[in-house]
């Protein structure tokens, strides 16, 4: 169906609603519905999951509103929970508005933006046969608090009345509405009342280098970007509003820690030293929660693995994990919250941004060549060690390819901006394919140990009965899917190390003096 | 994505009423739905207001693609568009008869049209022509209202015959009481009968002034007289409805 079109535009301060309606209804019957009015709040998640699909959703108390974003149509409105601090796709009652939200917003959960107040009124303009055949709304968005007000009028056409149509434009243009004005000005304006920008966060990392820079600039930038990824995850830590700021605060200080391995001698090494220690300290503090919910995340894929019989043992362990966490979390509110880790991010962000810095011996180089240098290092690395699997291949080497890889993986995408976009594409996703594999082999094994670890721990007690043989069918269960998952090793590294996309990286990143 | 008819051999069931009504909640969900009437008398397009263009008629159907698109108009509620009808669709087997795969072309007509849209209802002429036999090859689900009398019975033994014959399953078809009396003796106990055999809805939509005079007030009753003994009837009936056709 042709998405119903809509124009906006702004009303001219001078023009009075009646005087066009009445210009209007020399052509057209004109029906006036009963006056709205309404405070929206405009949500979303963290990063931006439904504006990045074309979405915007707002709520209203209880009733909440899909729309899609460029068109303005409305895709369904429903009932829900009501939107305090945050709230889950699982408050949703099961219906339309869930199934399409759940995909896009998996664990994340909605944060209050921009609140508005909308007013406004609906006419339908009618022709003879009293059908409907354009609709306009004139609407007021005002932001909370004194904020500006926004006076717009709104055509939205219905299919098939071209004609009519065509006459309202003209009337509305003969009545100096010609001004264009953005459907979603409150929203805009309101996000940006708040410090946001739509899609002015993404767990991703994107970056443009400058081409030209040195390594000592890039560095400094990647380091910067990464700084502000992580301090920014911070809120939603502490408030513990869903996992994914946990997340994304960690892989932000690995991909630190991973820049730090790869590039050596851009920072002086008592910098790049301190640097590790203070940013290692941050990853130490957050892990023991993150492990805790992962499991906890895992829950329904654990009972799942279970026949119905054996999952009520696995109440007593989750609901433990679920104490434990409660414990964890709060130990490291506390240890983010000292003023050692509080300090932490700021001192560096500001050592980075600082024009004095003393340079490493290789802070001069130009970035490219750094990159290049980098890559195909990482790249050999991940070929050689891939090259040795098989089936019978011990965890811990293929833990070890994992890690590999995932440098490599940092590596690329630290430096893409300085390479042919659709290359990188193409090397990424080899590269993802095979780390998928390997992260959820060695998932399936660090998760076998800690249930191991789980069984080690428990007394003979009676009622532990039921919780090992939970624990046991679990192990069982995790364990086959690990065995099947090493027969396709070299289904997932066949595409990796093929002759083109080895000539790829090697066309990519090996620098001129290699070539012999 | 499913197309639906709505259709019974036999006139004055409660066809129209039940397409216009079902189609609306159909758009009320959230889900695009069209919903082409394809009865000569037009009168799902009546109920919505909508005439047909003056170039529009059974031959332009049958070439399908942009001559439908074209002709497709907005009705006044969000998401739900209507194909009109034209008189010229009283003489439409005879064109379908001049097409190739005469059997199929409907078919062909509206798979392009499933992309745009979810969920597409079809407002059925009462007869058994070569247009019905289009009809059942297209349709994804044959709703078929009754009223609970002998002669309904009848009619619909007749279409069972018709898709066997056709090779069409009997599962496409599903079944509901319309224009049901409780107060009618034969109504109570042919429904009896009927209610539970595969394929017959449990909700019933009851006799009533409201649906009649939807020719007055010219839009559903779920719009026109909201929370209505007729409009909640629908809903019901919608309800059951989905849960078949997600199966």
């Amino acid at each position: 169906m042709q998405q119903p079109g809509t124009d906006t535009w702004f009303l001219p301060d001078s023009l009075q609603i009646e005087v066009l309606l009445s210009a209007l209804a020399r052509e057209l019957g004109a029906v006036a519905a009963p006056e709205y009015s309404a405070t929206v709040v405009y949500t979303d998640s963290f990063d931006w999951r439904l504006f990045q699909q074309g979405y915007i959703l707002h709520c209203h108390d209880r009733a909440w509103t899909l729309y899609h974003g460029d068109s303005g149509a409305v895709t369904v409105q429903q009932g829900g929970p009501e939107l305090k601090r945050s709230c889950f796709v699982r408050d949703f009652p099961p219906g339309y508005l869930r199934e399409q939200l759940e995909p896009l917003l998996a664990v994340r959960c909605l944060l209050p933006l921009a609140t508005v107040q909308v007013a406004g009124r609906q006419v339908r303009l009618l022709n003879r046969d009293e059908k409907t055949v354009a609709r306009i709304v004139f609407e007021e968005q005002r932001l909370a608090g004194a904020g500006p007000v926004f006076r717009m009028l709104r055509l939205f056409c219905i299919r098939g009345y071209d004609q009519e149509l065509a006459s309202v434009r003209r009337i509305l243009a003969e009545n100096g509405v010609n001004l264009p004005a953005s459907p979603l000005i409150g929203f805009e304006e309101g996000c940006k009342a708040v410090g946001r920008r739509p899609l002015d966060y993404s767990s991703k990392f994107v970056m443009e280098l400058d081409a030209n820079s040195t390594a000592g600039q890039a560095m400094a930038r990647i380091y910067q970007h990464l700084l502000t990824a992580v301090s920014r995850n911070i809120p939603g830590v502490l408030e513990d509003l869903d996992t994914e700021f946990l997340h994304d605060f960690r892989v932000g200080i690995r991909r630190i820690r991973s820049g730090l391995s790869l590039v050596k001698n851009v920072l002086p090494t008592a910098t790049a030293d301190a640097f590790k220690k203070d940013i290692g300290l941050l990853g130490s503090i957050t892990g023991p929660t993150r492990d805790l919910d992962v499991y906890l995340l895992k829950k329904d894929s654990y009972l799942a693995r279970l026949p119905a019989s054996l999952q009520p043992g696995l109440a007593s362990f989750f609901a433990d994990l679920v104490v434990q966490r409660r414990a964890e979390h709060g130990k490291m509110v506390r240890a983010l919250r000292s003023k050692k880790s509080r300090t932490i991010l700021n001192t560096w962000k500001r050592y980075f941004a600082s024009k004095g810095r003393e340079p490493g011996p290789s802070d001069g180089i130009p970035a490219k060549e750094l990159a290049g240098k980098i890559i195909f290092r990482r790249f050999k690395r991940v070929m050689r060690d891939g090259k040795a699997l098989d089936a019978a291949t011990p965890d811990p080497v293929i833990h070890r390819l994992r890690i590999q890889c995932k440098k490599l993986r940092y590596a690329l995408e630290f430096f893409s901006s300085l390479y042919p976009a659709t290359a990188i594409q193409l090397v990424v996703r080899q590269l993802k394919r095979l780390q998928d594999i390997l992260g959820t082999f060695n998932d399936l094994s660090v998760q076998q140990q800690m249930l191991r670890h789980t069984l080690d721990g428990l007394r003979g007690a009676r009622r532990n009965n039921e919780l090992v043989a939970a624990l046991g069918a679990l192990m069982q269960s995790l364990f086959q899917e690990q065995q099947k998952l090493r027969g396709c090793f070299a289904e997932a590294f066949t595409p990796f190390s093929d002759p083109d996309n080895t000539a790829l990286f090697r066309e990519l990143f090996r620098s001129k003096q290699e070539i012999p | 994505m499913s197309i639906i008819a709505v259709y019974n051999i036999k006139g004055g069931v409660g066809k129209t009423a039940s397409s216009v009504n079902l189609a609306y909640l159909s758009s009320k969900q959230g889900r695009r739905t069209l919903l082409c009437d394809l009865d000569p008398q037009g009168s799902a397009s009546f109920y919505f207001r909508i005439r047909a263009p003056k170039k529009f008629n059974s031959k332009k159907l049958l070439k399908g693609g942009k001559h439908i698109e074209e002709n497709i108009k907005g009705t006044d509620f969000p998401g739900l568009d209507m194909l009109p009808a034209d008189l010229s669709y009283r003489n439409i087997d005879i064109a379908l008869d001049e097409c190739k795969k005469s059997q199929q072309r409907l078919r062909k007509i509206l798979q392009p049209l499933q992309e745009d849209y979810d969920r597409i209802f079809l407002d059925c002429p009462p007869n058994i022509t070569l247009l019905s036999e289009n009809i059942f090859f297209a349709a994804d689900h044959i709703l078929v209202p009754v009223i609970p009398t002998t002669l309904s019975l009848l009619a619909l033994k007749q279409l069972f015959t018709f898709l066997d014959d056709i090779g069409q399953s009997r599962s496409k078809v599903l079944i509901f009481f319309s224009m049901a009396e409780r107060r009618k003796k034969m109504h109570l106990e042919m429904m009896q009968a009927m209610h539970k055999k595969r394929g017959v809805m449990q909700a019933i939509i009851p006799y009533s002034a409201d649906v009649e005079r939807m020719g007055v007030y010219r839009q559903p009753v779920g719009a026109a007289l909201p929370g209505s003994t007729s409009a909640l009837a629908y809903e019901r009936l919608w309800d059951e409805i989905c849960s078949h056709l997600a199966a």
